[in-house]
């Protein structure tokens, strides 16, 4: 090869490392977190502009040809550095962009929108970073040592430059491959859900950003020093949407997509045009339409990429722990398989044991949990309004410990939201919620959950995209992986606790009768199992109170029957159930005390005997 | 004070222009519920057509009318062969927006590709100007204000006293519900396309008058001004959206008077960023 043959691979060989770096950075982000950021270029020209104002010297010993902030002539890896740290610090201020009150299609559009005027800003503002023709003569790192006109500077450089782009793969992998990984990914799939399992939405997603870009700002660093001039031209808003097509071509939630994609899409792609002949500007438009069908064509005819997220799948059914909280007394299955000989039988057995107390409620002898009159759970006066509609209208409840109450009336009634209210996906309007003697009011869902205050919901909420058993282990509070901090440790630091975890899921998934799903995506399951699927998740989740939306609306009759003498017996252990439904024979079977709501406020409270008459006429008179 | 009055007039322009964009934009969102973010490419591709005739001897105003048929048919052409089918799979929001972003990239450069990188301007008479109580203002400009004025009574006429403008409002409150009370809601979306592409397609010319001269991409920053507006008005709201656009018009343009031109989108920038972050439902409240 000729040198300037040389020259081109080497060429080639560092824009594929820096667009492997952005690219992974942009893969945390929308494949894994779900947080799209439209303003990823932004990262990346933060990082090339210090790593530049860090190394040249000052504007004035520069001759003052071009004006800029800062010159402090360091020497490299500082430039580097900082060009990270910068890219990761101001990503922060963008958290309340995508925090937790935006649509994420909004939220896209807010960063696009910055994306578009931090680049008209810098272009008009000279003093700040030489405006419009951009900085130049900025110097490659160790330029006094050695001469970075010789191949040899650049074979390293190319090298340093890949070494970069695999630390940068080994990172995001570590993280996504953790319990960390999985909650992001499961706030990625349902946000309001991972909220009310105890997951900070707002620290995750900052965490994401920061960390993304970190890695943009790093690739800037490394472009800038090898090219030597950065300006805005470089980093208009519609180079973000070439990494986009990048990721989303390689594999959305694939790391290694992502890097398949960074050497397709932004270096083979931009690479070929030069080799094409053509009115100058016209190959250069027609490049950016083919980017723009290459997005469209492959969301299109192959959303997943070409390397799709892979199944992640456990060493399910894991040794038995001793941590599971369900009795092994009178065995329930729960299957939905077609029926057994002496199946009926066994059912209606273990169903009227566990109303009379029978083996399900016999353990609460041993550790006795009564029911105690001090309520472990009670609103005063809480009302919510949507538009001027009080849908929950100063309604005082309490709820004991130990008890299955029952949460009944029609539609409309203002059900759902009191439990939204109680778990705090809601805020209320006025009014307190008690939990546990002290005020939570003001406490956000994700820390209700922490506390042991855990919902379920009336609309199917798996996350699609995890198999049973990984929604089953995002549910598990106090993981030590389940942190930034913890995931960056590594696999052996957090091993233990997710072993446990698995183990414990495993003995749900064996008492729900689901073992031969666990590795199954939860978006392939039909509808009773995905309702399985929440309780045992809402159980993971190792709640003092369980808040239950409708659990056996759309569920086979024997099956509803079989999961109340479940919930029963992990009453007669201690736990406390507040289940909406609308069956009144699950209530009569299962549900002690009831309470009863009609048009948002408390119409009664009391057994279900003893209301059975009052129900039925509200039902006929606000419904019928 | 004749430097206020002065930006106030031109201000009133932005504005007029602006609300033919953002009520066009926000109906478009609320009744289809795309976030069209390649409404910019279709509103210079259309005033190109205006272009083109008006480069063919036609006068600019009637080739405004062509732009508006062809805002529309583009419109129509771009939710029948790339958006429907991808709402059809029930292709998330997210998922639309990164299609839209593709679809501006293939229009604004397919278009450049075809035009060239350097800007043009229609061939027109700006008229007298006209004097009145402090502000100055071309006959062009007049006419513009004007017809945004009636584009806006024409926009509430159909909204509040139109069956077309009931179904609409239906169709962007509750889309099956609509269909479960008889609405053909799938002729709605397809009629809103066109109404609303013609309305880009209006603006895009008037757009192209008020700038003097523009390009294949100009639009992109005048997207962000739009979309400050709609967000301002709270997005899907028409009545919203007018407001939104006068707040926003006078605050660039006056703005731009005390502070440096090249900034005045940033204005508008930091409303929007702003609204997001403190009321995403919109400022102006959120009855349509």
């Amino acid at each position: 090869m000729t040198s300037a043959q040389l020259y081109y691979v080497i060429i080639l060989l560092v824009y594929g490392g820096v667009d492997v770096i952005a690219c992974l950075g942009l893969s945390q982000q929308f494949g894994v977190a779900g947080v799209t950021n439209f303003g990823f270029i932004i990262f990346q020209a933060a990082g090339a502009y210090t790593a530049s104002v860090l190394s040249l010297p000052s504007q004035s010993a520069n001759g003052r040809f071009q004006s800029y902030i800062g010159g402090w002539n360091l020497p490299w890896p500082v430039p580097w550095i900082g060009a990270a740290i910068v890219g990761g610090l101001i990503a922060l201020p963008f958290t309340f962009l995508v925090g937790r009150r935006l649509r994420g299609d909004f939220a896209a559009v807010g960063l696009l929108i910055t994306a578009v005027m931090a680049n008209l800003l810098v272009t008009n503002y000279r003093p700040l970073l030489n405006g419009d023709a951009g900085l130049s003569l900025v110097p490659a790192p160790l330029q006094g040592e050695y001469d970075p006109t010789s191949q040899r500077y650049q074979w390293v450089y190319a090298a340093g430059a890949i070494m970069l782009a695999a630390g940068a793969f080994l990172l995001v992998r570590r993280l996504t491959e953790s319990p960390y990984g999985r909650s992001l990914r499961a706030m990625r799939d349902n946000d309001l859900v991972a909220d009310s399992l105890g997951k900070n939405l707002v620290s995750m997603r900052a965490a994401v950003l920061v960390l993304g870009g970190a890695l943009a700002g790093l690739s800037g660093a490394i472009l800038v020093g090898f090219i030597n001039t950065w300006a805005p031209a470089a980093w208009g808003y519609a180079e973000t949407i070439v990494l986009f097509a990048a990721v989303i071509i390689g594999g959305a939630g694939n790391h290694r997509g992502a890097v398949l994609g960074a050497i397709l899409v932004p270096v083979a792609f931009e690479e070929i045009t030069r080799f094409i002949s053509g009115p100058p500007g016209v190959v250069d438009d027609l490049q950016w339409v083919a980017i723009g069908l290459l997005i469209v064509i492959f969301l299109w005819f192959r959303p997943q990429g070409v390397l799709p997220e892979r199944r992640r799948a456990t060493r399910a059914g894991g040794p038995p722990t001793g941590h599971i909280d369900i009795p092994n007394g009178d065995v329930v299955t729960l299957a939905s398989a077609g029926p057994e000989p002496g199946r009926a039988a066994e059912e209606r057995h273990a169903t009227s044991a566990a109303r009379a107390g029978g083996p399900l409620a016999a353990r609460s002898v041993s550790h006795p949990a009564p029911p105690d009159e001090n309520p472990v759970l009670r609103t005063v006066e809480v009302t919510r309004e949507f538009g001027g509609v009080r849908a929950v209208a100063g309604v005082s409840i309490e709820v004991r410990r130990g008890t299955l109450t029952g949460l009944i009336g029609p539609n409309g009634a203002g059900k759902s939201t009191l439990l939204g209210l109680l778990a705090g996906t809601i805020p209320v309007t006025s009014g307190q919620v008690i939990y546990q003697g002290s005020d939570v009011t003001g406490v956000p869902a994700y820390r209700r959950a922490r506390l042991g205050l855990v919902r379920t919901f009336q609309l199917a909420s798996e996350f699609k995209r995890l198999t049973v058993m990984e929604n089953l282990l995002s549910a598990v509070p106090a993981n030590r992986g389940d942190s930034l901090a913890g995931a960056l440790r590594g696999r052996r630091y957090w091993r233990g606790d997710e072993d446990a975890a698995i183990g414990r899921a495993g003995e749900l998934l064996d008492r729900f009768g689901l073992s031969g799903y666990a590795d199954t995506y939860a978006g392939d399951l039909s509808g009773g199992q995905r309702r399985l699927t929440e309780i045992m998740r809402a159980l993971m989740a190792e709640p003092a109170v369980l808040l239950l939306d409708e659990p056996m609306a759309g569920v086979h009759p024997r099956l509803a029957r079989q999961i109340g003498a479940q919930l029963l017996g992990l009453c007669a252990e201690g736990m406390t159930i507040l289940m909406v439904e609308h069956e009144l024979a699950i209530m009569d079977e299962f549900c002690d005390p009831v309470i009863v709501m009609a048009e948002g406020a408390v119409l009664a409270t009391g057994t279900m005997a003893a209301l059975r008459s009052r129900i039925e006429v509200v039902e006929a008179y606000l419904v019928g | 004070m004749s430097l206020f009055l002065a930006s106030v007039g031109f201000g009133l322009v932005t504005a007029a222009v602006l609300a033919i964009a953002a009520v066009g934009f926000t109906m478009q969102f609320a009744v289809t519920d795309v976030l069209n973010l390649a409404y910019g490419a279709v509103m210079i591709g259309s005033a190109f057509v205006a272009y083109w005739l008006n480069q063919a001897g036609v006068n600019v105003w009637i080739g405004m009318l062509a732009a508006a048929a062809a805002g529309a048919a583009g419109s129509v052409l771009l939710n029948q062969g790339i958006y429907a089918p991808f709402q059809r799979r029930g292709s998330t929001g997210i998922t639309m927006v990164i299609v839209s972003l593709g679809m501006t990239l293939i229009i604004e450069f397919g278009l450049q590709a075809i035009v060239g990188g350097t800007n043009v301007s229609y061939t027109m008479a700006q008229g007298p100007t006209v004097r009145a109580g402090g502000l100055i203002l071309t006959t062009v400009q007049l006419v513009i204000i004007g017809l945004s004025v009636v584009v806006m009574v024409a926009v509430h006429g159909l909204l509040r006293h139109t069956k077309l403008g009931k179904a609409m409002r239906a169709t962007a409150a509750n889309r099956s519900l609509a269909r479960n009370c008889g609405i053909r809601t799938n002729r709605i979306v397809t009629l809103t396309w066109i109404l609303t592409g013609a309305l880009c397609g209006i603006a895009g010319t008037v757009f192209a008058m008020n700038n003097g001269s523009f390009g294949a991409t100009s639009a992109d920053l005048f997207l962000v001004v739009i979309l400050a507006a709609v967000f301002l008005g709270g997005p899907g709201q028409a009545y919203g959206a007018m407001a939104g656009a006068v707040i926003i018009g006078l605050a660039t343009e006056v703005s731009a008077a005390y502070i440096t031109p090249s900034y005045k989108d940033v204005v508008a920038f930091l409303v929007l960023l702003i609204t997001m972050a403190v009321r995403p439902g919109g400022v102006l409240g959120a009855t349509a």
